[in-house]
């Protein structure tokens, strides 16, 4: 009699067998020959040079020696020989979880160069899979497991919350373009294009669903979202779960054969893109009749056949581009993302590894979602931050969710002064809207200040809002900043064509930004004017003037005091940006 | 679990900086966590929001949709992302006392 064995480790020995019948497996799990290539290709390990168990061979043999001792003739004959080792208790079980969830992303950095092939990203899948069917796996990824398979979508969005969303979206783009012919078309039958995306998109940041609309709305795409079946992502991947793949890929191509349209366009989204197009189709075992493709692709074909025009000025601070290991490692999308940031961006400096030896994000394989390892997630992910912050770049830009997060988070870690942003948000923001397609309203009323950027800055909200309509119903373009450093930013940012600045501000005064903006080669031009609510009584203006005198710098290219008069404040603002130009 | 010292007293964090017990949040534990945000003042606005979200969520037990709060709070998304720079998900749910939103966040 051997040991006894817990009820779920005998279950874990039974699904073995069914689960090790593919060659891909069976060969990542019989031929390593722990030649020490993959070692140093792990982001975890060169970031724990002196901890052992994060080489790949090493988290690879926890499962490598129960597979031989149960499905190896060489782990029956000779065990003490080839290491086989049966588990036998939860708590092996729980170890072998912080293995397979907790030490491999699996970004397949060390599959490149195994000389045998040990495919390890699909292995550890395996053992995911193993432990999840028992029920052992890290808390958030059960419970978007559990949504995706409940609901339908990984953040359990309702249908009415996901349609009230795209219904805001589409009036925030009216009333951005002053155009109510813009629209989010849902569930068009016939239509050329459905839109699919991950649910983060609705439920926290739907920037990236309006600039993705706004996209296809100025290239004059027949396009729609579905209103079943919109969500992209699949958690079926991250558990190696091929019925939860199934369960979700197959909602999303029964809404695209529903809806009879020719493709289904994926938004920037690795593990997404990769479970759709790439490994869906054989967990759902369906016969597919149309093309998926990435967003990336849509958007550069729309650029390059000149249905949409783009300014790259628009976007001129440094970026670097960030390869995800689904979409770039195993998809190959590696040079369409960089074609397309080439048109939209004027800054470009390339990050080193690249392409598909880049160093994982470190929140690939569903790590965000498993905070008892963002410790050590953060810890290793020392590697990435060093890469990123080599680039000098402002901006890191990727075409995965997974990775902005990964990114943001590491980024705010390692205090780098990086944003991180994706290509339909460069390629919107770089539009160049036609006249032609522009509403009629905004052609018949002269309007002088037109197409101008204003930035606002002002502390008090009331003030913030009054200001921006009378600017937008000039025809500007307004950004609104709370304090001087977000107001700094923006102008990094957006670039604008004038600052309208408050002078008491909390945390930095108006004075003092005003002083930064002249010191700044880049901004010492900048034209300014400055808001302000106090009055000839208060007699600040003495204070103003001796600062300037005193930092000797030219004054501010206007005055306006508060109560605002909006005739004043056009007048002086026309007066200083026509002038100008 | 980690515990860290928010608004004068030992509160547990998971590790990604998410209070445990909504029941120990108190404005000054939300001023604390306001700063591990990079928020280094909480206005007005701020409070309305992050009493918007610990509302919703005490009733709800979830974050509420991007739509809600700014339908609810009346401001715009844009706003949102300038009050908390790392966003609603991580930034303004952390500092109203939410657990970490699940999912690719």
């Amino acid at each position: 009699m051997g040991k006894t064995r817990s009820y779920k480790a005998q279950k874990v020995v039974d699904l073995m067998k069914a689960k090790t019948k593919s060659r891909q497996i069976m060969l990542s799990l019989e031929s390593c020959v722990k030649c020490g290539q993959c070692i140093d290709q792990c982001h975890y390990v060169l970031a724990n040079p002196d901890d052992p168990t994060f080489a790949p061979p090493y988290k690879a043999d926890k499962l490598r020696k129960f597979f031989k001792a149960h499905e190896d003739w060489t782990g029956k004959v000779i065990p003490w020989w080839v290491g086989a080792r049966s588990i036998y208790t939860d708590e092996e079980l729980e170890e072998l979880k912080d293995v397979v969830f907790g030490k491999c992303t699996g970004c397949r950095r060390c599959s490149l160069v195994c000389p045998m092939g040990v495919d390890m990203a699909t292995f550890n899948g395996m053992a995911r899979n193993l432990l999840y069917s028992v029920g052992i796996m890290p808390e958030g990824v059960w419970a978007v497991a559990k949504d995706q398979w409940e609901i339908g979508n990984q953040m359990g969005v309702l249908k009415e919350d996901y349609l009230d969303t795209l219904e805001w979206m589409e009036e925030e783009l009216q009333s951005k373009h002053n155009d109510p012919s813009i629209k989010i078309p849902i569930d068009k039958k016939g239509a050329d294009i459905m839109y699919t995306i991950n649910p983060r998109e609705a439920k926290y940041d739907p920037r990236s669903i309006a600039d993705a609309a706004e996209i296809f709305h100025f290239a004059g795409a027949d396009w729609c979202m579905p209103s079943e079946g919109w969500d992209m992502t699949n958690f079926g991947l991250f558990v190696g779960d091929p019925s939860l793949g199934a369960a979700a890929s197959s909602r999303l191509y029964t809404a695209a054969q529903e809806l009879g349209v020719n493709k289904v366009v994926i938004s920037e989204c690795g593990h997404g893109y990769r479970s759709t197009k790439c490994e869906g189709p054989n967990w759902a075992k369906m016969d597919l009749d149309f093309p998926m493709e990435s967003s990336v692709i849509t958007m550069l074909d729309y650029i390059k056949q000149g249905k949409i025009k783009v300014d790259k000025s628009k976007n001129s601070e440094k970026v670097t581009y960030h390869d995800s290991c689904n979409f770039a490692r195993s998809c190959g999308m590696t040079e369409e993302p960089r074609e397309v940031l080439s048109l939209v961006c004027s800054d470009i400096q390339e990050m080193y590894p690249n392409r598909q030896w880049n160093y994982c994000c470190t929140g690939g394989g569903g790590a965000m979602s498993m905070s008892e390892y963002a410790p050590m997630r953060l810890k290793s992910a020392k590697i990435k931050a060093e890469q990123l912050r080599a680039t000098g770049a402002k901006i890191v830009v990727t075409s995965c969710h997974n990775c902005v997060d990964g990114l943001t988070d590491l980024i705010k870690h390692y205090n780098l002064d990086m944003k991180v942003t994706q290509l339909v948000n460069l390629v919107a923001n770089a539009l160049v809207v036609p006249a032609s397609k522009m509403p009629k309203v905004m052609k018949e009323v002269s309007m002088p200040l037109a197409g101008k950027k204003i930035l606002v800055i002002d502390d008090e909200p009331d003030v913030r809002i009054f200001l921006t309509k009378i600017f937008k119903e000039n025809g500007c373009e307004v950004f609104e900043a709370p304090d001087a450093n977000q107001g700094m930013r923006i102008i990094r940012d957006k670039n604008p064509d004038l600052v309208s600045l408050d002078m008491i501000l909390p945390h930095k005064t108006g004075e003092k930004l005003y002083w930064e903006l002249r010191k700044d080669e880049k901004y010492k031009k900048l034209p300014v004017v400055i808001v302000s609510g106090y009055t000839k009584i208060d007699d600040p203006k003495i204070d103003f003037d001796a600062f300037l005198e005193d930092k000797g710098i030219p004054a501010p290219q206007g005055f306006v005091e508060k109560p605002i008069h909006p005739d004043v404040l056009i007048e002086t603002i026309s007066g200083v940006l026509l002038e100008k130009v | 679990m980690a515990t860290l010292n928010l608004g004068g007293k030992e509160v547990e964090i998971d590790e990604d900086g998410f209070i445990q017990d909504p029941e120990v949040w108190d404005e000054d534990v939300a001023i604390d966590l306001a700063a591990t945000e990079g928020v280094d003042e909480l206005g007005e606005d701020h409070w309305k929001l992050v009493h918007y979200l610990r509302d919703y969520y005490l009733k709800f037990g979830i974050a509420p949709m991007i739509r809600k709060l700014c339908k609810e709070t009346g401001f715009d998304l844009k706003y949102v992302y300038e009050m908390f720079p790392s966003g609603p998900a991580k930034g303004a749910c952390k500092v109203a006392g939410l657990p970490k939103p699940t999912g690719c966040v």
